[in-house]
């Protein structure tokens, strides 16, 4: 159970975003993807999970080549990612959004599909609540329609729903972006959490270094589409070239 | 080959016809980004209009200048009245509006001149001309003459003038065009007030081919095959596609629909094929959707993330 | 859905059914168009409001049930040529739906625009189905053998027809694919990325609001005995629009509300024309209440009738209660989730 892209590369007309980068994820390894603005690591999560088709390179998921492939093959494949900007999904409340990802989750075959539609929705509904909305704080809201959650809560149903498709790799691009400091480390932990708990691998695409520092196993730094750094967190803290990536040349 | 030249040219008559319904189209998308799906009903009002004038008594030359301005304002106002306040609404919701307009106009006609066909007061002088075999009625002649000669005009001022070039400004980018000075909204208003003026003519030299009815209103439908095969953003394509489908249809009149029932009479027991020509445009339209959406000289669309 | 509702809509659907029974030849009719209507209007709907595609090709599919539900009846299949006709249309309609997989909303509308000339043209030409323009003679419907012949009879089938439509659209709106539509509806690429299939969701649109349009066709070629092309044109796409955006798009109820009232209104203005004596303007009055109907509910209140009840219903209740001397009689609900 690996991720192995290697090459992966997109233009967009003459601007190439993504130039030749390379990234391995070993389940159940916490990564973080960082760089500098523009950078190219949301486009490049954007090839990862079937968003964009990489106009080169490939992308290994446990052997199968999954370039080209739409998001919801990846899904069924066990690859799920979360959003930066949400939008309010007018007309469903929180428990429809985690339903919505766990009858699109990658271990589910035709029976059960089949069954789901008759299934009662009351025993289910305990059932996501009680394995995804409460780590997450969001147990009371869980009938709220999702345009009057704040836009911490909204983060956090986006992410118990790319859980609740009971992920083998999970995908986060900027969770905690937008989050105080506080609902920031309290994400991070339920990101832990989760990864205890799930034993999935996760990519997580950050900008916030405390977050990423704290969280991450494995740092993977990108500027201007290419991967020019890897390694653990303090190895990247003391990098030389880290720092000109993110702060220029010494004048 | 005589005879392929007359369906040609019939097909060029009734297609520049189409081409100022399109064009009438294509501007207001540009400029709004709204399908107006009450262009037909333009059409059929001008026609009216100029019928209302000329029995009146002004004549035709006048009476179809005066029916122009008319539906000018007309044009104008549908737009300050009715789609400015529709501005943040849904793109589905202003064609819901559009198709409104389209049946209160024909109710409107239908109220105060009845659902008979009339014949139409004479604008050009009867008789026919002959051109190297092919006889075409003056009609017709001054149909396709002024149909192409206004939607070149058109398209001449659109792009050499000093307000056409304000009219692309606003079209394409209105904050950038408001940024400079242009009065975007005027500029919009115009561009209503134009389509509905060329449409108002395009139904008036109908009407002297098929006669005023309320099925005027119809070619504002033929007139989307149109700038699909055109494209919808392409006023040039709108012209070239109008005369193409013109022609298309024409063939197929004369030519594609007595070869196919010949062979359906000797092959099967299917006596007549209908009326073809009405339904080549829409199985062209969807050929064009499938294969190349953005017409053949359109932009490819860009899909706003 | 509370089994409160469910029992409501089950006791108004017997009383309908046993009204209609009991009135005369013309209330018996009315009930029928309107119950029809609804269904028509229930299935758009569910393709409009639910999942956000935009069709003007419903006038056609309804003659597509219609032609079917002729075939398949006349050849002496019962009562099972209405579901037959409901799985004709719903065929016909993934046809349709098929270029929404590549097209943006507005091509796509012009695509449907399209089908409905295309599907017109065809009800004329392809004799052998359809006796062309004279039309197709349609034989009484029989259930289990006996020949339904009366109004009355239609008006309950229809009644029937419309609570089992009913309970389709609110059951599949709590499935996974409902809320798929919503999502569909909100963004396709927000859809995407969740990591929805967008083409098979659009596509079970199209099959889910094909056969209930073909169902509705069906009924009314039983209740008219005969389907002809003039009477599925353009204008009924329209009209069936119409009868959404003034019930309210997104709402069941409304879909209903808004069928009764497009069905009812020339029956109203036919009774005013009487009263006034103008026949010409007559059928211009309806049109143009129509057609001013749409543009006003699009321009002020585009969410329906229904909306604007609930927004009229606090003032009307407070209004009744200041009369009646009470202080306080509307106690505003708890924050409950928006459900179609």
């Amino acid at each position: 159970m690996s991720l192995t892209a290697r090459g992966v590369t997109i233009h967009f007309g003459g601007l190439v975003a993504v130039d030749g980068m390379d990234l391995d994820a070993i389940p159940p390894e916490i990564i973080g993807l960082i760089g500098p603005n523009g950078a190219g690591k949301t486009t490049f999560l954007n090839c990862l999970s079937g968003i964009y088709r990489p106009t080169g390179g490939s992308v290994l998921w446990n052997g199968e080549e999954l370039v080209g492939r739409a998001p919801h093959v990846l899904l069924a494949r066990g690859i799920a990612r979360t959003f930066q900007n949400i939008t309010s999904l007018h007309g469903l409340s929180v428990l429809d959004v985690v339903k919505l990802g766990y009858n699109m989750r990658g271990d589910l075959d035709f029976a059960d599909r089949l069954l789901s539609l008759f299934r009662s929705e009351r025993a289910l509904d305990e059932e996501l609540t009680e394995m995804f909305l409460k780590p997450l704080r969001l147990a009371d809201v869980a009938d709220h329609p999702i345009q009057t959650l704040s836009y911490g809560h909204r983060k956090a149903v986006d992410l118990a729903r790319a859980l609740a498709a009971h992920p083998l790799l999970l995908l986060l691009d900027e969770p905690v972006a937008g989050l105080t400091s506080q609902e920031g480390m309290a994400m991070a932990g339920v990101i832990r959490t989760v990864r205890d708990r799930f034993g999935c691998a996760v990519v997580m695409v950050e900008h916030k270094m405390d977050v990423v520092m704290d969280t991450c196993e494995r740092i993977v730094v990108m500027a201007a589409g290419a991967k020019i750094f890897a390694g653990s967190p303090s190895e990247v803290q003391s990098s030389s070239e880290v720092r000109r990536v993110y702060l220029g040349e010494p004048s | 080959m005589t005879y392929a030249l007359q369906l040609a040219v019939a097909g060029i008559a009734v297609g520049s016809v189409y081409a100022l319904i399109a064009l009438g189209i294509v501007l207001i998308y540009k400029c709004s980004g709204v399908v107006n799906f009450a262009q037909g009903a333009y059409a059929m009002v001008g026609a009216y209009v100029t019928y209302f004038l000329v029995t009146m008594g002004l004549s035709p030359l006048i009476g179809v200048i005066v029916s122009m301005a008319i539906m000018a304002g007309l044009g104008a106002l549908t737009e300050r009245a009715i789609l400015r306040p529709m501005l943040k609404a849904p793109v589905v919701a202003v064609m819901m509006v559009t198709l409104g307009l389209l049946i209160v106009s024909q109710a409107i006609c239908l109220a105060i001149w009845g659902p008979d066909q009339r014949a139409f007061p004479a604008l050009f002088p009867s008789g026919a001309v002959e051109i190297a075999g092919i006889f075409m009625t003056y009609n017709y002649v001054a149909t396709g003459i002024l149909s192409a000669l206004l939607s070149v005009c058109f398209l001449a001022f659109y792009r050499y003038t000093l307000l056409g070039l304000a009219q692309r400004c606003a079209a394409d980018n209105s904050r950038a065009a408001l940024a400079i000075g242009i009065h975007v909204s005027n500029q919009v208003s115009l561009a209503w007030a134009m389509s509905a003026a060329l449409a108002g003519l395009g139904g008036t030299l109908l009407a002297t081919l098929n006669g005023l009815s309320l099925g005027l209103a119809d070619i504002g439908l033929v007139a989307f095959p149109v700038i699909v095969l055109g494209g919808l953003s392409s006023l040039g394509g709108a012209l070239i596609a109008g005369l193409v489908l013109g022609i298309l249809q024409s063939f197929t009149d004369g030519w594609l629909t007595p070869v196919l029932e010949d062979f359906l009479r000797a092959h099967t027991s299917i006596y007549s094929v209908g009326a073809l020509q009405q339904v080549v445009p829409y199985a062209l339209l969807v050929l064009m959707l499938l294969l190349r959406p953005e017409g053949l000289f359109g932009r490819g669309g860009t899909e706003r993330v | 859905m509370k089994t409160r509702h469910l029992l409501l809509a089950v006791a108004a659907a017997l009383v309908a059914i046993v009204v209609s029974l009991l009135v005369g030849r013309f209330q018996a009719y009315l009930i029928g168009a309107v119950a029809v209507a609804s269904i028509g209007a229930l299935a758009l709907n569910l393709l409009i409001g639910a999942c956000g595609q935009i069709s003007l090709a419903q006038g056609a599919l309804l003659g597509v049930g219609a032609y079917a539900a002729g075939n398949f009846g006349n050849a002496g299949c019962d009562f099972l040529a209405l579901p037959a006709a409901g799985l004709t249309a719903a065929l016909i309609s993934a046809l349709i739906g098929l270029p929404a997989l590549r097209l943006r909303g507005l091509y796509f509308a012009i695509a449907t625009l399209a089908a409905q000339a295309i599907l017109e043209y065809l009800f004329k030409t392809v004799e052998p189905l359809t006796k062309g323009i004279s039309g197709l003679v349609i034989k009484p419907m029989t259930l289990l053998g006996t020949p339904l012949v009366t109004d009355q009879a239609y008006a309950a089938l229809s009644v029937f027809a419309l609570f089992v439509t009913w309970l389709f659209m609110v059951w599949i709106m709590r499935t996974n694919i409902g809320r798929a539509f919503l999502v569909v509806r909100e963004s396709e690429i927000v859809a995407r990325g969740m990591g929805i299939d967008v083409a098979r969701t659009k596509l079970w649109a199209f099959v889910a609001s094909g056969f209930f349009v073909g169902i509705a066709g069906a009924l009314t070629g039983f209740i008219t005995r005969l389907a002809n092309p003039e009477a599925f044109g353009l204008q009924l796409s329209v009209d069936y629009v119409a009868m959404i955006i003034v019930g309210g798009i997104g709402s069941w109820g409304g879909s209903i509300i808004g069928a009764a009232f497009v069905v009812l209104l020339p029956e109203l203005i036919q009774r005013l024309g009487e009263f006034l004596n103008v026949p010409n303007v007559l059928s211009a009055m309806r049109e143009l209440a129509f057609g001013l109907l749409i543009i006003l509910f699009l321009i002020f209140e585009p969410r329906g009738l229904v909306a604007l009840l609930r927004r009229l219903a606090p003032r009307i209740v407070a209004a009744a209660a200041v009369l009646l001397g009470r202080k306080e009689i509307w106690k505003p609900q708890s924050a409950s989730r928006r459900r179609l």
